[in-house]
């Protein structure tokens, strides 16, 4: 396995593709397939930007939307990553970001700033299977999850998809026993997760709804996340997206959370 | 800022132990909850989806708890296992004790009549009664309620009544007339109309139940009803037919035995001299009458209603015993539920639209005109199914900003900060004020005492705020802005956990809910506390619009008592007045119908007077037995004054007519006040209290009912003897 493509998941701000498979021939080494899913997945292009508006309901049909700008920019192709996330809507949440350094050594750095109480925080490490900002994805959703913290199996090729099963190595720190995930044979993009529990029902479901072209790179312009115990779902819908703007490392550095530069978050 | 289970594994360690009870501790919400204040008890809350399945779940966890080792103690208590719990142990109760007291009762008949196959045939006729009623309702598709569970404990003693007045002149005339054929006709015909009476008026005073506003109180009253008219039906039919058909041996003894003891015997030695006694000690006896009454007076006066469902059950009991560990070490574990409600958000979003629109006509002077599109803007939202109109409206304004030129963009932007701060305004329970009133309110309950403790959205709000502000308690406040709050709780909702937040506020931040823990689960301390949030309430309004309402078991059992209690005295009331009615129709005689009221009054009177100079509570079974009460009193007196009628038309003298009536009638009544009221006494034994209750209140019925019909009502007569035997001799 390569070291350097160290994430999969759900394909948050999943953009893309490192070029389709050549070959007609359906691949059958499982560490292959990964690595081309999390390259998908999570390192399209050298940077990029969408807006995402994200649909919160409940069990009993209860909607709240929060919205908000997301950057991100590889640091090096296939390893390092940084994450910003700034929020427009509610107008009480206006100007709320939450920046990550990810690290394929390490742990990685997150923070959030709290514009009403003029509170940078660092978020420690730790448990990151909690909620990113109370919808039904999780922060490990938005980064993307080790590769190396799972054992792969290819459970079954289909004519569109791969279906891998992932067993986490360590059993403690996470709620599932394991997830499988269907990746489409031609991009490579991961479009259903299903996660299990160790009751053996799956308690938990991430979806593609929709994949559009976006300057040549298939990209995830609607996702949903649903709790399969409660009923709840997010639904995030990706606008404006944008690759290879060139954003500048200091973008996404603690020092300037509290004044992030315009030009990079359009709009309010 | 770091986000971890507060126990994620159990701790290996004391000091792992001692870590996890720190951090509950220092979490408002979990302290006093979850770990108790002196650290030497910890609680975990089990929501359940329905309150019928709470019993089987405590089952499940106390199985469970069972394979445990070590020296712990694990209780389990609740109000919906406890009525539930209570509902079941009821059958169960049902299979000891209505047998046992079915064995005293048969015992005692026996007693009286010496003829075993006689004595069987009102047992199988009250075990017909009983598996008649119940099929029926459960056949009917009616769930067995803790109400509904009652009924066999209900229809027993009046089905036996009927029969035991049937035996006992059958036993008395039987050895005079020495046909078994002769003699039951003879008793039918004597007992026909009392017995129609009393089962009409017995029936009357449970049907009328069916007007009360509680359905199971409803379906009790309606199928114990149906129970008193099976029994009658029977009675009348059952009973002479098992009679005559029995070997004349199998009564021989009755010829024989209770010859000898017909009126010579102590029962009928003493009848003889109450009899007697009351012709002598007429003043006297009613003067002690009036005492009494004027006591028991006093007594309901006194008379305090109250009830809490873990009380249904004797001291002892696990559900007892679990309560009483659980509060000395929690905050509480009766709940109820304070929900403050904004008001309808329909007219703040109109008056909103109306201020934008005059702002946008404001400004059409100087700039562009964006009247045409502010109104389009409003229909697009309109037509959007979105989720709140404001959110709506926001979501396009947004995309007119999008399109919209720099002048008209400085517009747009002008009306989005005008929606932006009403969409802030509307989530309510966002805004510092509208959480500082909740923890004002929260603190006053606190203060008062009554209440163990309060959780709420302003624990959660500033325990999140403290934590942020690197666990300074300083902070332990709620932020200065909507949007502090906002961003407060987004950094709580970034936990394992984002839907905890909802127990306490809806998504719209339009209702917040105060969870209070009470030590007491009484109807009383309830009372008490919403009395408590009433007058801080008036002392202190709400925030505009914000209705204050209750929710919760605890509060509900108030609510069913109120409707309860009110319905159980609308019931007796209009039992009370059906059964004059029917008495008027019975004896056509407005004097007799005040002499039959008489002997059920005192009698209610005397045991609702003693309820309350005994401090008892007036609860559930209380109310549902005042119905059996008035029931089971008027049965004595119609029969001894139909009978009275009957003799004194017979003799035209009074002494002669008190001589007959204190011989086979009075031996009848005499005879089924014991048999009742000693043979439920084993349901004193049972340990769910209204079965004891029940037991206490049969032998009180019967024993006063009986004293004051055979004591009072000739005494009364005696004393009114002209008018009496004028009016008989008239007919």
């Amino acid at each position: 396995m390569k070291r350097t493509l160290t994430r999969l998941g759900p394909a948050f701000f999943g953009l893309a593709v490192l070029g389709a498979h050549a070959g007609a021939q359906d691949l059958t080494d499982v560490d292959e397939i990964i690595a081309r899913a999390n390259a998908a997945a999570y390192y399209a292009g050298e940077d990029g930007r969408a807006h995402v508006r994200m649909t919160i309901t409940d069990a009993s049909e209860r909607s709240r939307v929060r919205e908000f700008t997301i950057l991100r920019r590889d640091v090096d192709e296939g390893g390092d990553q940084d994450y910003a996330v700034l929020f427009s809507r509610p107008a009480d949440l206006r100007n709320t970001l939450f920046l990550v350094n990810k690290h394929v050594e390490g742990d990685d750095d997150r923070w959030l700033y709290l514009p009403s109480l003029d509170l940078v925080r660092r978020i420690s490490a730790g448990d990151k299977r909690t909620s990113f900002v109370g919808s039904h994805f999780l922060y490990e959703d938005v980064s993307g999850r080790r590769i190396a913290e799972d054992r792969h199996e290819l459970l079954e090729t289909t004519a569109t998809h791969y279906v891998v099963k992932n067993t986490p190595l360590d059993s403690d720190g996470q709620e599932f026993e394991w997830w499988t995930v269907r990746i489409d044979k031609k991009t490579f993009v991961p479009t259903t997760m299903e996660y299990v529990d160790d009751t053996g029902e799956v308690y938990r479901r991430i979806e593609a709804l929709e994949v559009q072209n976006v300057d040549g790179i298939p990209t995830v312009t609607t996702m949903r996340a649903s709790d399969l115990r409660s009923g709840g779902n997010t639904v995030s819908e990706f606008t404006d997206i944008e690759y290879g703007l060139g954003i500048p490392a200091d973008v996404f550095t603690e020092r300037t959370m509290r004044n992030p530069p315009r030009r990079w978050f359009p709009g309010r | 800022m770091r986000f971890g289970w507060l126990m994620e594994a159990p701790p290996g360690t004391p000091d792992g132990a001692r870590a996890v009870r720190e951090a509950a501790n220092r979490l408002p919400t979990l302290s006093g909850t979850l770990v108790s204040e002196d650290g030497r008890a910890t609680a975990i809350y089990v929501p359940i989806e329905r309150k019928r399945d709470s019993r089987r779940i405590a089952g499940e966890i106390e199985e469970f708890v069972e394979t445990f080792e070590g020296t712990e103690q694990y209780h389990v208590t609740g109000l919906p296992v406890a009525e539930d719990t209570f509902g079941v142990e009821m059958f169960r109760q049902m299979a000891i004790t209505a047998p046992l007291a079915g064995l005293i009762v048969f015992l005692l008949m026996w007693f009286f009549f010496r003829s075993l196959a006689l004595v069987a045939a009102p047992m199988i006729l009250a075990g017909v009664t009983v598996v008649a009623t119940m099929g029926l309702m459960v056949g009917l598709g009616f769930s067995v309620h803790i109400m509904s569970s009652m009924i066999p404990i209900f229809l027993m003693p009046i089905a036996v009544v009927d029969s035991v007045h049937i035996l006992s002149e059958f036993a008395d005339a039987y050895p005079r007339i020495g046909d078994r054929r002769e003699t039951i006709r003879k008793v039918v015909d004597d007992l026909y109309t009392p017995m129609l009476y009393t089962t009409l008026t017995s029936a009357a005073g449970f049907a009328s139940l069916a007007l009360a506003p509680i359905p199971p109180v409803r379906v009790f009253g309606i199928f114990v009803a149906i129970g008193i008219a099976t029994a009658f039906v029977l009675t009348i039919t059952f009973i002479p037919a098992y009679i005559v058909t029995l070997s004349e041996t199998s009564i021989e003894n009755l010829r024989t035995r209770n010859v000898s003891a017909k009126n010579t015997g102590l029962l009928a030695r003493m009848l003889g001299r109450v009899g007697s006694w009351t012709l002598v000690s007429s003043k006297s006896i009613v003067v002690v009458t009036v005492v009494v009454a004027a006591v028991s007076a006093v007594g309901i006066s006194r008379i305090q209603i109250n009830d809490n469902p873990v009380r249904w059950f004797r001291p002892s009991h696990k559900i007892r015993v679990a309560d009483r560990v659980l509060n000395e070490h929690f905050a509480g574990t009766y709940n109820a539920f304070l929900v403050l409600q904004a008001g309808d958000a329909s007219r703040d979003r109109e008056a909103l639209t109306t201020a934008v629109g005059a702002y946008i006509e404001a400004a059409a002077d100087q700039g562009p005109d964006l009247t045409g599109a502010w109104a389009e803007t409003i229909a697009n939202a309109a037509a959007v199914s979105d989720i709140e109109s404001v959110d709506a409206l926001v979501d396009q304004v947004f995309r007119r900003l999008d399109e919209a030129d720099d002048d008209a963009a400085d517009l747009w932007e002008g009306v989005l900060v005008l929606l932006e701060d009403a969409q802030s305004a509307l989530k309510v329970f966002q805004t510092p004020e509208a959480l500082g009133y909740l923890e004002d309110l929260q603190g006053a309950l606190a203060a008062s005492g009554l209440v163990g403790k309060s959780n709420g959205l302003t624990d959660i709000v500033k325990t999140v705020h403290r934590e942020l502000r690197e666990g300074d308690p300083e902070y332990l406040t709620i932020p200065a802005t909507s949007a502090g709050v906002a961003q407060t709780l987004l950094s709580y909702q970034s936990s394992h956990r984002p839907d905890d937040l909802w127990h306490f506020v809806t998504p719209d931040f339009r209702a917040a809910n105060i969870w209070l823990q009470l030590k007491s689960g009484d109807n009383q301390d309830m009372v008490l506390v919403t009395e408590a949030v009433d007058a801080y309430v008036a002392d202190h309004p709400p925030p505009e619009g914000v209705a204050v309402q209750w929710a919760g078991l605890t509060y509900l059992n108030v609510v069913w008592q109120q409707d309860m209690v009110s319905g159980m005295l609308n019931a007796l009331l209009g039992g009370f007045v059906i059964v004059f009615l029917m008495m008027l129709v019975l004896f056509r005689s407005l004097r007799f119908d005040a002499l039959a009221m008489l002997p059920l009054s005192v009698t209610i009177g005397f045991i609702y007077g003693m309820i309350g100079l005994a401090g008892k509570d007036y609860d559930m079974p209380v109310a549902v037995l005042s119905a059996l009460t008035l029931g089971l009193s008027v049965d004595f007196a119609i029969h001894f004054l139909q009978r009275a009628r009957t003799i004194q038309a017979e003799t035209r003298d009074w002494p002669a007519t008190v001589d007959r009536l204190f011989a086979e009638p009075a031996r009848a009544i005499t005879r089924n006040a014991i048999v009742i009221a000693v043979g439920f006494l084993p349901l004193l034994g049972s340990s769910l209290v209204p079965y004891q209750t029940v037991g206490l209140f049969l032998a009180a019925i019967m024993a006063a009912s009986a004293v004051v019909t055979l004591v009072l009502l000739p005494s009364v007569m005696n004393l009114m003897r002209t008018e009496v035997t004028k009016e008989i001799g008239d007919r």
